[in-house]
């Protein structure tokens, strides 16, 4: 199976990394291709909205990059990962929906040149972050 | 926590069920966006299970007392409303609408959030009889642009109602013809079995299922206010340009409206409309300013697919309503251009 589906509903790829803010990590190489969960933009609804980085900002792991608008909240995005960004999806700014309707490709926010693989290390596994979304939403 | 009663039904219709004042509710089906343009070009139905419905027994002249509009020489079988009831401040204790039975019979739809309240501010301030059929009927919405595409045209002009009627051939308690949305169409109450049988008629001909966020968008594009966020018991229905009261009569509120309309208002809900492209969403609270001074704050704002453009309401001072002045609102220390207007925004 390359997925888990937790609750019935929420995907969950086991291509990519996750991190504990809902956002998940596709490593190629040096590259991090970073978007946010399928939990994420269903807790959202619909998302009307996107504040991309700069490219060439220069990021720590944790450090807030973008900004989702939804209809229910403005949510950051946080960067999972230390590194440059070296791409952002200028599609989102005028089809923002498209974090909904495909939250793991078209969906994708922001591409990062990784400045340190150990960093890694405290990313979630899919089987990890399909425990963490069951302990948020009380179905242990 | 209460439920829906047609929750069955709509979780099979892939409902992303959601809470609202206190009410668990269908959000939406697919994404409000393209519910609000179904309402907007063609039709979709709503369930509004979760708001108040009250049955109100007893002497007119006390209801009439209570109410901000006067409901004396409405006709039988007739809808007043939007309308009030007032605190003795002139606040919203809750916007609702009424409907004339007989003399000395009203049915009354209130705010989710409001309705035990209401029941408590009439049976404190008269002696009516206040019965509360909330959980007997479910009640839907059936409105669009091309509503009579996809349901019979019904015998009832708009504000009219019939009580014990048919409607796609079931028994319905109550059905009433107006138009809240902006656009015309039909409100139904009826028991769940009855209502779910009617929504299952109304999906096969092509009429959408829309959630509370599409009603949300809809609302705001009308320039409709929502009792929470853009009125309350400290808002009056002068300061929210909403004329929901009659000035022939006496009422409890009265006075304060008076006195308003004689002398001005210090505050005045104005719409806010964001430049095409910005899609920033202004939140609740929000400071309006002009140049540095702060004018006034937001109360509710959406993306508007229809508009394709961010929009919204909210308070300022009155000195500074001039629809077409530019003003910035601050959303997370963001300075955003927006332009007072006058509603409804389509």
């Amino acid at each position: 199976m390359s997925e888990i589906v937790v609750g019935g509903k929420y995907k969950i790829l086991r291509d990519r990394y996750y991190s504990e803010t809902d956002e998940w990590i596709l490593v190629k190489d040096n590259i991090a291709i970073i978007g946010i969960t399928d939990y994420a933009q269903k807790k959202l609804r619909d998302i009307v909205g996107v504040e991309l980085p700069e490219v060439g900002r220069e990021v720590k792991s944790g450090d807030s990059i973008a900004v989702v608008e939804s209809v229910k909240a403005a949510a950051d995005i946080y960067s999972p990962l230390s590194g440059k960004v070296i791409e952002v999806n200028q599609k989102l700014l005028d089809s923002p929906e498209l974090i909904n309707r495909d939250p793991y490709g078209e969906g994708w926010i922001f591409k990062l040149e990784i400045r340190d693989k150990n960093e890694m290390e405290k990313l979630l596994s899919p089987e990890k972050y399909s425990e963490l979304i069951k302990e948020k939403e009380g179905l242990k | 926590m209460f439920s829906t009663p047609l929750l069955d039904i709509e979780s099979k219709l892939n409902a992303d069920i959601g809470e609202f004042a206190g009410w668990q509710m269908p959000m939406k089906y697919s994404s409000y966006q393209e519910e609000h343009m179904a309402v907007r070009t063609s039709a979709a139905f709503f369930d509004l299970s979760h708001m108040g419905r009250l049955r109100v027994k007893g002497n007119i002249d006390q209801f009439n007392y209570l109410i901000a509009k006067d409901i004396r020489n409405t006709p039988v079988n007739n809808m007043v409303g939007p309308t009030a009831f007032l605190n003795d401040k002139g606040g919203f204790v809750d916007d609702v609408m009424s409907y004339k039975v007989s003399d000395n019979e009203f049915l009354i739809v209130t705010n989710a959030i409001n309705r035990e309240k209401v029941i408590h501010w009439i049976e404190s301030n008269s002696s009516l009889e206040v019965e509360d059929l909330t959980f007997k009927y479910a009640m839907i919405a059936i409105q669009g642009r091309n509503v009579w595409n996809f349901i019979e045209k019904i015998e009832l002009k708009p504000l009219e109602f019939r009580l014990n009627t048919k409607f796609l051939g079931e028994e319905v308690f109550l059905l009433s013809r107006s138009g809240w949305t902006g656009e015309d169409g039909v409100e139904v109450w009826g028991v769940p079995e009855t209502i779910s049988k009617i929504i299952q008629r109304l999906v096969s001909v092509g009429v959408r299922p829309a959630g509370l966020i599409c009603r949300d968008s809809i609302r705001q594009e009308m320039g409709f206010v929502l009792y929470g966020e853009d009125i309350d018991e400290n808002t009056t229905p002068v300061e929210a340009r909403y004329w929901v009261f009659s000035l022939d009569k006496q009422y409890v509120g009265r006075e304060k409206i008076i006195e308003q309309l004689k002398n001005g208002v210090e505050k005045i809900r104005v719409g806010l409309k964001l430049k095409k492209g910005e899609r920033s969403i202004p939140r609740k609270d929000n400071k309006i300013k002009l140049l540095d001074s702060e004018i006034g704050y937001v109360t509710s704002s959406i993306f508007s697919p229809y508009l394709n453009r961010v929009i919204g309401m909210g308070y300022i001072n009155s000195k500074h309503a001039i629809f077409g002045y530019s003003v910035n609102i601050e959303i997370r220390n963001k300075q955003v251009e927006a332009k007072l207007q006058d509603f409804p925004f389509i």
